[in-house]
């Protein structure tokens, strides 16, 4: 169960079937209906640790904007054609890398419960797609299942996409929160993927997170229950020891997990804006992992410099190549031609060459 | 005003001598660190035209506000002067007098910020009130982190303020600075003081950096690259002494940058590249185009600077610019 210490709900979603599914989720938990936003973010903002805090607390509101954007990759690095769904917003895990503590504004962590609208969103943005398949997921601007004890709606989505063929939908976790995807039957256009790291990282840099051998666990279930699966390494460290670390990781997954129910692993490394160096420093003073030797990159991030991403990146797809017999569907995220030329041997142009790179049993049927 | 006494909005106008002043009583004083000639100045020229505001004691009076004014009457052998005299006793309100005024009337530096913050607190002002009130009207975004930087700044040794008064180093400086202990911080300031405030932030960052990632002192790190030979050197400038160190720093902090720069550079060299073109990298070598340009007035030095490329690209060092 999450540590949510308090929930506050917005006064116009008192009454919405997911706010009382919550609070009954949630029994012994003090509840408050807001009268005074402008109050609860001033008492945040004055708090010593306002991320921390809001982590600690939930809250239930409505989407008043619209629930589906394009992923906003980063400038001048090669996106994927990838859609968010803001579901939710933050999320109570609280990795020492995290960008969402210093991208959203608000930092309490919170649950959009107008999932009618969602649902009706969904049908007319999906019915427009014109092209064979679509990707998108829940887990950009929160973990898709870190809140689901809680709000129970991981299972909603699966049945809600499998009635939708174009769209290839992703619940992108750290968690091992599978009962809710284990209810359902699984469907060949929901990927469950898991964001993983060697231990160590997952021990030192990613609070509340379970460990890497515990992830690796729950899609083992998933994807023996017939449910496709995703990976992501990222944000990949360099650290001393760090390619023993990766490679320990690597095996056992692709020793754990059929590669063939593998649909894709992505890579990325360590970046971040260089506003979010202090933060970081303030709330995890025992992190090291800032002090590798970045340089601004052309969106203006801190990342490694670039000959280290190569080897970095030359090292993980050996062994990926290696454990899982180079079957598996690899790519990057935020980076450029260079990178995709020289660890992965692929020249893609554009985001859909990516795209069509990460759906082969979709495009196959589809072709 | 000359002489006689009459009230105004509760205080009374009276002369005093300026022995009954308590200087040594600084309770209310916001200002510090400041130059008085040209104060000293107006009040030879036009006399004190604005009297300064005391609060009424048994021997000696209290300074509320006008220190510059009575410090400068001081300096000028004035034995007497007019003075505003409260009889309020509330040590808050009155400091709030001399602080509104203050804030009216000149910019207030950061550490006179930190001392105003630790005032307030010490006359009981809340930690929330002081966020949410004070920082603002100290133009400070009123976060905790900010309150955080001004009490530290507070209990930074004599050297340290006086440093960030003289350089007026900007907010993101003194947080990097004061990171450190304070042993460290003063071992840091004679690298500081010769560098412009963007190196003073970058220097800071890099010692802070390495010591963390290397788990090592910053005593012994200054120790490593050389900074007490370097400043106790006497054929260097302060500013030359400053640069030596931070370049050392620079090549620490980012070993593998460093050897790439070195690396294009020495076939730079190796190709005798003309120096009227300009040769550069992409930032931080994140691209793979190389940038050459040069100017030019008429068709011959265009003619004659594309004979120059054309003879670099014939060489058989050209192709290790492309070497990474």
């Amino acid at each position: 169960m999450t540590a949510i210490q308090k929930i506050f709900i917005d006064k116009d979603v008192l009454t919405f079937p997911l706010t009382r599914r919550i609070l009954k989720n949630c029994p012994g938990v003090p509840s408050e209906v807001i009268r005074n936003k402008k109050e609860l973010d001033s008492n945040l903002a004055s708090s010593v640790d306002p991320v921390g805090e809001g982590k600690r607390h939930l809250r239930l509101s409505r989407q008043k904007g619209t629930f589906v954007k394009p992923c906003p990759c980063t400038p001048h690095y090669l996106g994927c054609n990838y859609f968010i769904i803001n579901a939710a917003l933050n999320c109570p895990l609280d990795c020492s890398y995290c960008i969402l503590q210093l991208y959203l504004t608000n930092p309490v962590t919170t649950v959009f419960v107008n999932l009618g609208d969602l649902w009706k969103e969904l049908d007319v943005f999906l019915a427009r797609v014109n092209k064979n398949f679509i990707r998108l997921g829940t887990g950009e601007l929160s973990d898709s299942l870190a809140l689901d004890e809680v709000t129970q709606t991981a299972g909603e989505f699966v049945s809600y996409f499998r009635r939708k063929s174009k769209a290839i939908f992703e619940l992108k976790t750290k968690t091992a929160h599978i009962a809710g995807i284990l209810a359902e039957p699984p469907a060949e256009n929901i990927v469950l993927s898991w964001s993983l790291n060697s231990e160590k990282i997952a021990r030192e840099e990613e609070k509340g997170a379970p460990s890497v051998a515990d992830r690796i666990e729950a899609a083992r279930i998933v994807s023996s229950k017939g449910f496709p699966v995703g990976f992501h390494f990222d944000p990949l460290i360099l650290y001393p020891g760090w390619e023993e670390d990766y490679a320990r990781v690597i095996e056992n997954l692709l020793r754990s997990v059929n590669p063939s129910q593998i649909r894709w692993i992505s890579l990325g490394s360590l970046r971040f804006p260089p506003g979010l160096k202090p933060i970081i420093e303030q709330r995890f003073p025992q992190t090291r992992i800032i002090y590798g030797e970045m340089v601004q990159g052309k969106d203006g991030k801190l990342r490694y410099f670039k000959p280290l991403r190569l080897e970095l990146y030359q090292k993980i797809v050996g062994l990926i190549e290696y454990w899982g017999g180079g079957r598996i569907p690899l790519y990057f995220c935020m980076e450029d031609g260079e990178v995709w030329r020289k660890a992965l041997r692929k020249n893609p142009g554009r985001k859909e060459e990516i795209e069509l790179i990460l759906s082969p049993r979709i495009t196959e049927s589809c072709q | 005003m000359n002489g006689g006494e009459f009230r105004i909005g509760g205080v009374t106008c009276e002369d005093i001598a300026l022995c009954k002043i308590d200087l040594k009583d600084e309770r209310f004083r916001t200002s510090y660190h400041f130059n008085l000639d040209r104060l000293i100045l107006s009040i030879r020229k036009a006399g004190l035209v604005s009297p300064p505001l005391v609060r009424r004691g048994k021997k000696r009076h209290v300074l509320v506000s006008g220190w510059k004014r009575v410090l400068a009457c001081r300096a000028l052998g004035l034995t007497s002067i007019n003075v505003l005299v409260t009889e309020d006793k509330n040590d808050l309100r009155l400091f709030l007098r001399a602080l509104y005024e203050n804030l009216a009337t000149r910019e207030i530096s950061l550490v006179e910020k930190a001392e105003i913050g630790r005032k307030l607190m010490g006359f009981g002002v809340d930690r929330t009130t002081l966020l949410r009130i004070y920082l603002p009207l100290l133009s400070l975004p009123a976060t905790s982190e900010h309150l955080e930087i001004l009490l530290a700044l507070c209990g930074a040794g004599r050297a340290v303020k006086e440093f960030i008064w003289e350089k007026d180093v900007p907010l993101p400086v003194v947080q990097s600075l004061l990171r450190f202990a304070p042993v460290d911080r003063k071992a840091l300031l004679p690298l500081l003081r010769p560098l412009g405030q963007n190196k003073q932030k970058e220097l800071l960052d890099d010692v802070w950096e390495i010591s963390r990632r290397d788990n090592i002192t910053v005593r012994k790190l200054l120790i490593d690259v050389g900074a007490p030979e370097t400043l106790a050197s006497s054929k260097l400038s302060p500013q030359q002494k400053a640069e030596k160190i931070r370049r050392i720093l620079k090549r620490k902090r980012y070993p593998r940058l460093s050897s790439y720069e070195d690396a294009f550079d020495s076939v730079r060299r190796k190709l005798r590249w003309p120096k009227d073109i300009a040769l550069l990298p992409s930032p931080y070598f994140e691209d793979e185009d190389l940038f050459a340009s040069f100017r030019f007035k008429n068709k011959k030095e265009f003619s004659n600077k594309l004979a120059k490329l054309q003879e670099m690209g014939s060489k058989k060092e050209f192709s290790g610019l492309f070497n990474r």
